[in-house]
Protein backbone atom coordinates (compact mmCIF):
# COMPACT_ATOMS: atom_id res chain seq x y z
CA UNK A 1 0.00 0.00 0.00
CA UNK A 2 1.17 3.90 -0.65
CA UNK A 3 0.78 6.17 1.66
CA UNK A 4 -0.10 8.78 -0.94
CA UNK A 5 -2.53 9.07 -3.53
CA UNK A 6 -1.26 7.25 -6.86
CA UNK A 7 -1.74 7.87 -10.66
CA UNK A 8 -2.10 4.93 -13.20
CA UNK A 9 -0.33 6.04 -16.23
CA UNK A 10 -2.72 5.18 -18.89
CA UNK A 11 -5.63 7.29 -16.98
CA UNK A 12 -7.23 10.56 -18.26
CA UNK A 13 -8.69 11.04 -14.71
CA UNK A 14 -5.75 13.01 -12.94
CA UNK A 15 -7.13 13.10 -9.02
CA UNK A 16 -5.86 9.48 -8.63
CA UNK A 17 -6.36 6.46 -6.37
CA UNK A 18 -6.60 6.96 -3.05
CA UNK A 19 -4.18 6.01 -0.20
CA UNK A 20 -6.02 3.82 1.78
CA UNK A 21 -6.75 0.80 -0.69
CA UNK A 22 -5.14 -1.95 -0.94
CA UNK A 23 -4.27 -3.45 -4.41
CA UNK A 24 -2.45 -7.02 -5.19
CA UNK A 25 -0.35 -8.21 -7.53
CA UNK A 26 -1.69 -8.00 -11.42
CA UNK A 27 -4.94 -6.03 -10.78
CA UNK A 28 -6.32 -3.91 -13.44
CA UNK A 29 -8.47 -0.56 -12.94
CA UNK A 30 -9.75 1.21 -15.97
CA UNK A 31 -9.64 4.86 -14.22
CA UNK A 32 -9.54 6.42 -10.92
CA UNK A 33 -12.63 8.28 -11.83
CA UNK A 34 -14.71 5.22 -10.39
CA UNK A 35 -13.03 6.47 -6.82
CA UNK A 36 -14.30 10.51 -7.20
CA UNK A 37 -16.85 9.23 -4.43
CA UNK A 38 -14.58 6.96 -2.20
CA UNK A 39 -14.91 8.52 1.19
CA UNK A 40 -13.75 5.69 3.36
CA UNK A 41 -11.34 6.74 6.34
CA UNK A 42 -10.68 2.95 7.21
CA UNK A 43 -7.29 1.28 6.35
CA UNK A 44 -7.56 -0.26 4.38
CA UNK A 45 -10.90 1.05 2.49
CA UNK A 46 -11.10 -1.03 0.16
CA UNK A 47 -8.92 -4.43 -0.90
CA UNK A 48 -8.03 -5.74 -4.95
CA UNK A 49 -7.66 -9.36 -4.70
CA UNK A 50 -4.92 -10.71 -7.07
CA UNK A 51 -5.63 -10.37 -10.49
CA UNK A 52 -8.96 -9.14 -9.95
CA UNK A 53 -9.89 -5.77 -12.37
CA UNK A 54 -12.21 -2.60 -11.72
CA UNK A 55 -13.64 -2.15 -15.44
CA UNK A 56 -14.79 0.92 -17.04
CA UNK A 57 -17.22 2.77 -14.92
CA UNK A 58 -16.95 0.10 -11.60
CA UNK A 59 -17.46 3.02 -9.33
CA UNK A 60 -16.56 2.92 -5.01
CA UNK A 61 -19.09 5.10 -3.08
CA UNK A 62 -17.85 4.37 -0.07
CA UNK A 63 -18.42 6.43 2.98
CA UNK A 64 -16.42 7.36 5.93
CA UNK A 65 -17.18 4.19 7.81
CA UNK A 66 -17.33 1.84 4.65
CA UNK A 67 -14.98 -0.79 3.66
CA UNK A 68 -15.20 -2.87 0.77
CA UNK A 69 -12.99 -6.05 0.02
CA UNK A 70 -12.79 -7.82 -3.10
CA UNK A 71 -11.25 -11.57 -3.90
CA UNK A 72 -8.70 -12.68 -6.47
CA UNK A 73 -10.35 -13.09 -10.26
CA UNK A 74 -13.06 -10.83 -9.81
CA UNK A 75 -14.50 -8.98 -12.39
CA UNK A 76 -16.61 -5.37 -11.24
CA UNK A 77 -17.62 -4.67 -14.83
CA UNK A 78 -19.39 -1.44 -14.65
CA UNK A 79 -20.44 -2.27 -11.59
CA UNK A 80 -21.89 0.16 -8.34
CA UNK A 81 -21.10 -0.62 -5.21
CA UNK A 82 -22.43 1.63 -2.40
CA UNK A 83 -21.04 0.68 1.13
CA UNK A 84 -21.20 2.38 4.49
CA UNK A 85 -20.49 -0.12 6.62
CA UNK A 86 -19.48 -3.55 4.36
CA UNK A 87 -19.32 -5.10 1.23
CA UNK A 88 -17.66 -8.59 1.12
CA UNK A 89 -17.12 -10.00 -2.30
CA UNK A 90 -15.36 -13.57 -2.60
CA UNK A 91 -12.78 -14.62 -5.42
CA UNK A 92 -13.64 -15.77 -9.16
CA UNK A 93 -17.50 -13.51 -9.12
CA UNK A 94 -18.48 -12.28 -12.35
CA UNK A 95 -20.10 -8.73 -11.89
CA UNK A 96 -21.60 -6.72 -14.69
CA UNK A 97 -22.33 -3.54 -16.10
CA UNK A 98 -25.04 -1.38 -14.61
CA UNK A 99 -25.28 -3.81 -11.34
CA UNK A 100 -25.68 -2.42 -8.00
CA UNK A 101 -24.56 -3.72 -4.56
CA UNK A 102 -25.60 -1.54 -1.39
CA UNK A 103 -25.48 -2.15 2.18
CA UNK A 104 -27.43 1.14 2.56
CA UNK A 105 -31.15 2.03 1.59
CA UNK A 106 -33.31 4.80 2.30
CA UNK A 107 -36.55 4.01 0.40
CA UNK A 108 -38.52 2.16 2.76
CA UNK A 109 -37.79 5.25 5.27
CA UNK A 110 -41.20 8.07 5.85
CA UNK A 111 -41.66 10.62 3.59
CA UNK A 112 -40.06 12.80 6.58
CA UNK A 113 -37.00 10.63 7.34
CA UNK A 114 -36.41 11.06 3.62
CA UNK A 115 -37.01 15.02 4.02
CA UNK A 116 -34.69 15.29 6.84
CA UNK A 117 -31.81 13.73 4.51
CA UNK A 118 -32.81 15.94 1.80
CA UNK A 119 -32.50 18.74 3.76
CA UNK A 120 -29.19 17.79 5.33
CA UNK A 121 -27.77 17.13 2.16
CA UNK A 122 -28.72 20.64 0.79
CA UNK A 123 -26.46 21.89 3.39
CA UNK A 124 -23.55 19.43 2.92
CA UNK A 125 -21.04 21.26 1.13
CA UNK A 126 -20.24 17.75 -0.90
CA UNK A 127 -24.04 17.02 -1.08
CA UNK A 128 -23.50 13.66 0.41
CA UNK A 129 -27.02 11.91 0.60
CA UNK A 130 -26.88 10.31 4.72
CA UNK A 131 -28.63 7.41 5.49
CA UNK A 132 -32.25 7.45 7.10
CA UNK A 133 -31.61 3.97 8.60
CA UNK A 134 -28.23 1.74 9.75
CA UNK A 135 -26.41 -0.21 6.95
CA UNK A 136 -26.14 -3.59 6.75
CA UNK A 137 -23.59 -5.78 5.37
CA UNK A 138 -24.04 -7.51 1.81
CA UNK A 139 -21.94 -11.01 1.40
CA UNK A 140 -21.10 -12.58 -1.86
CA UNK A 141 -19.37 -15.96 -1.41
CA UNK A 142 -16.76 -17.35 -4.52
CA UNK A 143 -17.91 -17.45 -7.44
CA UNK A 144 -21.17 -15.34 -7.29
CA UNK A 145 -22.63 -14.18 -10.71
CA UNK A 146 -24.57 -10.70 -10.64
CA UNK A 147 -26.10 -10.02 -14.13
CA UNK A 148 -26.85 -6.81 -15.73
CA UNK A 149 -28.68 -4.25 -14.43
CA UNK A 150 -29.58 -6.37 -11.27
CA UNK A 151 -29.61 -4.89 -7.80
CA UNK A 152 -28.66 -6.64 -4.49
CA UNK A 153 -30.36 -4.57 -1.38
CA UNK A 154 -28.56 -4.27 2.09
CA UNK A 155 -28.07 -7.58 4.22
CA UNK A 156 -28.35 -9.86 1.56
CA UNK A 157 -25.92 -12.82 1.98
CA UNK A 158 -25.43 -14.75 -2.08
CA UNK A 159 -23.63 -18.10 -1.38
CA UNK A 160 -21.06 -19.90 -3.63
CA UNK A 161 -21.87 -20.02 -7.34
CA UNK A 162 -24.56 -18.49 -7.70
CA UNK A 163 -26.28 -16.76 -10.42
CA UNK A 164 -27.99 -13.83 -10.37
CA UNK A 165 -29.60 -13.08 -13.70
CA UNK A 166 -30.08 -9.40 -15.60
CA UNK A 167 -32.30 -7.06 -14.06
CA UNK A 168 -32.97 -9.00 -10.83
CA UNK A 169 -34.05 -7.18 -8.12
CA UNK A 170 -31.97 -9.34 -4.85
CA UNK A 171 -33.99 -8.84 -1.77
CA UNK A 172 -33.23 -12.24 0.06
CA UNK A 173 -30.22 -14.49 0.87
CA UNK A 174 -29.78 -16.79 -2.37
CA UNK A 175 -28.26 -20.31 -1.57
CA UNK A 176 -25.12 -21.80 -3.14
CA UNK A 177 -25.46 -22.60 -6.20
CA UNK A 178 -29.05 -21.31 -6.78
CA UNK A 179 -29.96 -19.28 -10.37
CA UNK A 180 -32.60 -16.93 -9.12
CA UNK A 181 -33.94 -14.13 -12.18
CA UNK A 182 -36.75 -11.49 -12.21
CA UNK A 183 -38.90 -8.81 -10.05
CA UNK A 184 -39.99 -10.18 -7.73
CA UNK A 185 -36.92 -12.88 -7.50
CA UNK A 186 -37.94 -16.41 -7.78
CA UNK A 187 -35.41 -19.74 -8.42
CA UNK A 188 -35.57 -21.01 -11.41
CA UNK A 189 -32.58 -24.10 -11.23
CA UNK A 190 -29.95 -25.38 -8.91
CA UNK A 191 -26.84 -25.83 -10.49
CA UNK A 192 -24.17 -28.76 -9.90
CA UNK A 193 -21.44 -28.13 -7.56
CA UNK A 194 -18.35 -28.75 -9.95
CA UNK A 195 -16.82 -25.74 -9.02
CA UNK A 196 -13.91 -27.74 -6.84
CA UNK A 197 -10.63 -27.34 -5.81
CA UNK A 198 -9.35 -29.22 -8.76
CA UNK A 199 -11.59 -27.17 -11.03
CA UNK A 200 -9.86 -24.18 -9.47
CA UNK A 201 -6.58 -25.59 -9.85
CA UNK A 202 -7.03 -26.88 -13.69
CA UNK A 203 -8.27 -23.27 -14.46
CA UNK A 204 -5.36 -21.47 -12.97
CA UNK A 205 -3.17 -23.77 -15.00
CA UNK A 206 -4.85 -23.52 -18.36
CA UNK A 207 -6.64 -20.41 -18.93
CA UNK A 208 -3.31 -18.35 -17.77
CA UNK A 209 -0.59 -16.89 -19.73
CA UNK A 210 2.00 -19.01 -19.67
CA UNK B 1 -24.74 25.10 -35.91
CA UNK B 2 -22.52 21.80 -34.93
CA UNK B 3 -22.85 18.74 -37.34
CA UNK B 4 -24.21 16.01 -35.55
CA UNK B 5 -23.64 13.03 -37.78
CA UNK B 6 -22.06 12.24 -40.14
CA UNK B 7 -22.42 9.66 -43.59
CA UNK B 8 -21.11 5.95 -42.23
CA UNK B 9 -18.39 5.75 -44.74
CA UNK B 10 -15.58 1.92 -44.57
CA UNK B 11 -12.32 3.37 -43.21
CA UNK B 12 -13.30 6.76 -42.59
CA UNK B 13 -12.57 8.94 -40.00
CA UNK B 14 -15.06 11.56 -39.00
CA UNK B 15 -14.61 15.19 -39.31
CA UNK B 16 -14.86 16.67 -36.13
CA UNK B 17 -14.96 13.24 -34.28
CA UNK B 18 -14.39 13.55 -30.24
CA UNK B 19 -13.72 10.53 -30.21
CA UNK B 20 -10.07 9.20 -32.24
CA UNK B 21 -11.35 6.11 -34.21
CA UNK B 22 -12.32 5.37 -37.50
CA UNK B 23 -15.26 3.25 -39.08
CA UNK B 24 -14.23 0.17 -39.52
CA UNK B 25 -13.22 -1.43 -43.31
CA UNK B 26 -15.67 -3.74 -42.74
CA UNK B 27 -18.73 -2.33 -43.00
CA UNK B 28 -21.27 -1.79 -45.68
CA UNK B 29 -23.91 0.68 -45.40
CA UNK B 30 -26.63 1.50 -47.77
CA UNK B 31 -27.41 6.21 -48.60
CA UNK B 32 -28.14 8.44 -46.34
CA UNK B 33 -27.02 6.30 -43.43
CA UNK B 34 -25.50 7.99 -40.24
CA UNK B 35 -23.60 8.16 -37.75
CA UNK B 36 -22.52 10.50 -34.40
CA UNK B 37 -19.10 9.05 -33.61
CA UNK B 38 -16.42 6.48 -34.57
CA UNK B 39 -17.04 5.93 -30.49
CA UNK B 40 -19.74 3.50 -31.22
CA UNK B 41 -16.61 0.76 -32.77
CA UNK B 42 -15.36 0.82 -29.57
CA UNK B 43 -15.76 -2.54 -29.06
CA UNK B 44 -16.04 -3.71 -32.36
CA UNK B 45 -13.71 -6.83 -32.84
CA UNK B 46 -15.58 -8.51 -35.89
CA UNK B 47 -13.15 -10.23 -38.44
CA UNK B 48 -15.92 -11.54 -40.59
CA UNK B 49 -16.01 -9.99 -44.24
CA UNK B 50 -19.13 -7.74 -43.45
CA UNK B 51 -19.27 -7.08 -39.80
CA UNK B 52 -22.01 -4.84 -40.35
CA UNK B 53 -24.48 -4.62 -43.23
CA UNK B 54 -26.56 -1.83 -42.38
CA UNK B 55 -29.12 -0.21 -45.22
CA UNK B 56 -30.27 3.16 -45.93
CA UNK B 57 -31.70 5.66 -44.29
CA UNK B 58 -30.55 4.91 -40.65
CA UNK B 59 -29.63 6.71 -38.24
CA UNK B 60 -27.08 5.35 -35.33
CA UNK B 61 -26.52 7.35 -32.61
CA UNK B 62 -24.26 6.63 -29.36
CA UNK B 63 -24.86 3.12 -29.67
CA UNK B 64 -22.58 0.62 -28.84
CA UNK B 65 -22.26 -2.22 -32.03
CA UNK B 66 -19.61 -4.34 -29.59
CA UNK B 67 -18.91 -7.48 -31.69
CA UNK B 68 -16.96 -11.10 -31.16
CA UNK B 69 -14.30 -11.74 -33.96
CA UNK B 70 -16.90 -14.01 -35.91
CA UNK B 71 -19.88 -11.50 -35.48
CA UNK B 72 -21.93 -10.14 -37.97
CA UNK B 73 -24.65 -7.62 -37.23
CA UNK B 74 -27.46 -6.86 -40.05
CA UNK B 75 -29.56 -3.56 -39.85
CA UNK B 76 -32.45 -2.89 -42.25
CA UNK B 77 -33.51 0.29 -43.72
CA UNK B 78 -35.42 3.38 -41.86
CA UNK B 79 -34.16 2.19 -38.34
CA UNK B 80 -32.76 4.31 -35.65
CA UNK B 81 -30.80 3.59 -33.01
CA UNK B 82 -30.44 5.62 -30.09
CA UNK B 83 -27.87 4.60 -27.33
CA UNK B 84 -28.33 1.32 -27.40
CA UNK B 85 -25.79 -1.61 -27.24
CA UNK B 86 -25.82 -4.76 -29.54
CA UNK B 87 -23.70 -7.47 -28.23
CA UNK B 88 -22.83 -9.62 -30.96
CA UNK B 89 -21.23 -12.91 -30.55
CA UNK B 90 -22.56 -14.53 -33.76
CA UNK B 91 -25.38 -12.93 -35.37
CA UNK B 92 -28.16 -10.12 -34.28
CA UNK B 93 -30.37 -9.75 -37.81
CA UNK B 94 -32.56 -6.27 -37.44
CA UNK B 95 -34.98 -5.89 -39.83
CA UNK B 96 -36.16 -2.38 -41.23
CA UNK B 97 -38.25 0.79 -40.05
CA UNK B 98 -37.28 -0.81 -36.30
CA UNK B 99 -37.05 1.88 -33.49
CA UNK B 100 -34.28 1.14 -30.33
CA UNK B 101 -34.46 3.54 -27.61
CA UNK B 102 -32.17 4.56 -25.02
CA UNK B 103 -30.95 1.78 -22.86
CA UNK B 104 -31.69 -0.92 -24.73
CA UNK B 105 -29.51 -4.33 -24.70
CA UNK B 106 -29.83 -7.01 -27.35
CA UNK B 107 -27.24 -9.69 -26.94
CA UNK B 108 -26.76 -13.45 -28.68
CA UNK B 109 -24.75 -14.93 -25.64
CA UNK B 110 -24.87 -15.56 -22.38
CA UNK B 111 -21.52 -13.73 -22.32
CA UNK B 112 -19.75 -16.22 -19.60
CA UNK B 113 -20.71 -20.12 -18.81
CA UNK B 114 -23.11 -21.42 -16.36
CA UNK B 115 -21.80 -24.20 -14.82
CA UNK B 116 -19.34 -22.81 -11.67
CA UNK B 117 -16.41 -24.56 -12.92
CA UNK B 118 -16.87 -22.95 -15.93
CA UNK B 119 -17.29 -19.42 -14.33
CA UNK B 120 -13.88 -20.09 -12.45
CA UNK B 121 -12.41 -20.83 -15.61
CA UNK B 122 -13.64 -17.54 -17.26
CA UNK B 123 -12.55 -15.49 -14.82
CA UNK B 124 -9.22 -16.69 -14.73
CA UNK B 125 -8.81 -16.43 -18.61
CA UNK B 126 -10.04 -12.57 -18.72
CA UNK B 127 -7.92 -11.53 -15.80
CA UNK B 128 -4.53 -9.85 -16.24
CA UNK B 129 -2.52 -12.83 -16.16
CA UNK B 130 -4.87 -15.04 -18.37
CA UNK B 131 -5.25 -15.73 -22.25
CA UNK B 132 -8.92 -14.40 -23.50
CA UNK B 133 -8.48 -17.05 -26.28
CA UNK B 134 -8.41 -20.08 -23.62
CA UNK B 135 -12.11 -18.73 -22.10
CA UNK B 136 -14.42 -22.06 -21.98
CA UNK B 137 -17.47 -22.45 -24.47
CA UNK B 138 -20.18 -20.23 -23.72
CA UNK B 139 -23.72 -20.92 -25.61
CA UNK B 140 -24.91 -18.26 -28.82
CA UNK B 141 -28.37 -18.24 -30.03
CA UNK B 142 -28.65 -15.43 -32.69
CA UNK B 143 -31.31 -12.74 -32.42
CA UNK B 144 -34.11 -11.63 -35.08
CA UNK B 145 -35.59 -8.48 -34.99
CA UNK B 146 -38.39 -8.28 -37.54
CA UNK B 147 -39.68 -4.68 -39.62
CA UNK B 148 -41.47 -2.71 -37.73
CA UNK B 149 -40.57 -3.04 -34.17
CA UNK B 150 -40.54 -0.73 -31.37
CA UNK B 151 -38.50 -1.28 -28.70
CA UNK B 152 -38.97 0.89 -25.06
CA UNK B 153 -36.34 2.20 -23.32
CA UNK B 154 -33.60 0.14 -20.84
CA UNK B 155 -35.75 -3.03 -22.51
CA UNK B 156 -33.52 -5.99 -23.07
CA UNK B 157 -33.51 -8.52 -25.69
CA UNK B 158 -31.35 -11.92 -24.66
CA UNK B 159 -30.14 -15.06 -27.02
CA UNK B 160 -32.23 -17.00 -29.06
CA UNK B 161 -35.26 -14.52 -29.03
CA UNK B 162 -37.19 -13.21 -32.52
CA UNK B 163 -39.24 -10.68 -32.40
CA UNK B 164 -42.11 -10.52 -34.35
CA UNK B 165 -43.21 -8.26 -37.13
CA UNK B 166 -44.60 -4.87 -35.38
CA UNK B 167 -44.30 -6.15 -31.97
CA UNK B 168 -44.45 -3.43 -29.36
CA UNK B 169 -41.68 -3.79 -26.60
CA UNK B 170 -42.60 -1.50 -23.39
CA UNK B 171 -39.83 0.09 -21.59
CA UNK B 172 -37.91 -1.31 -19.12
CA UNK B 173 -38.85 -5.26 -20.11
CA UNK B 174 -36.51 -8.16 -20.19
CA UNK B 175 -37.56 -10.46 -23.50
CA UNK B 176 -36.37 -14.34 -23.04
CA UNK B 177 -38.85 -15.75 -25.06
CA UNK B 178 -40.21 -15.15 -29.05
CA UNK B 179 -42.66 -12.40 -29.37
CA UNK B 180 -45.66 -13.02 -31.81
CA UNK B 181 -46.01 -10.24 -34.24
CA UNK B 182 -47.76 -7.46 -33.47
CA UNK B 183 -47.90 -8.38 -29.62
CA UNK B 184 -47.14 -5.90 -26.97
CA UNK B 185 -45.12 -7.19 -24.29
CA UNK B 186 -43.63 -5.90 -20.75
CA UNK B 187 -42.21 -6.67 -17.29
CA UNK B 188 -39.06 -8.78 -16.29
CA UNK B 189 -39.68 -11.31 -17.66
CA UNK B 190 -41.56 -9.62 -20.43
CA UNK B 191 -45.68 -10.90 -20.81
CA UNK B 192 -48.11 -10.05 -23.32
CA UNK B 193 -49.90 -7.11 -22.13
CA UNK B 194 -53.52 -7.71 -21.28
CA UNK B 195 -56.14 -6.31 -24.58
CA UNK B 196 -53.06 -6.76 -27.25
CA UNK B 197 -52.43 -9.94 -29.08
Amino acid sequence: MSDAPFQLEYDWYDRGLPANIHVGRDVYIDTAYGFAPFRSEQTPGLVLGDASGAYDRATFMVGPRGTISVGEYTVLNGTYLVANDRITIGSHCLLAWGSVLTDTWIVQASPSVRRAVLRAAASDPGRHLGAAEPPRPVTLEDNVWIGFDSVVLPGVTLGRGAIVGCKTIVTADVAPYDVVVGDPMRIVRRLDADDTREARERALRECSRP
Amino acid sequence: MTQLFYPLTPGAALPGDWFPGKIPLNVIAGENTVIDSSFCFKHFFSTAPTGLRVGSHVTIWRTSLAADAGAVIEIGDYCYLANASLVCTERISIGSYVMIAGGVTIADSDFHPIGPAGRIADTVALSGRGDRSLRPPIEVRPVVIEDGVWIGWNATILKGVRVGEGAVVAPGALVIRDVPAGAHVAGNPARPVEGTT
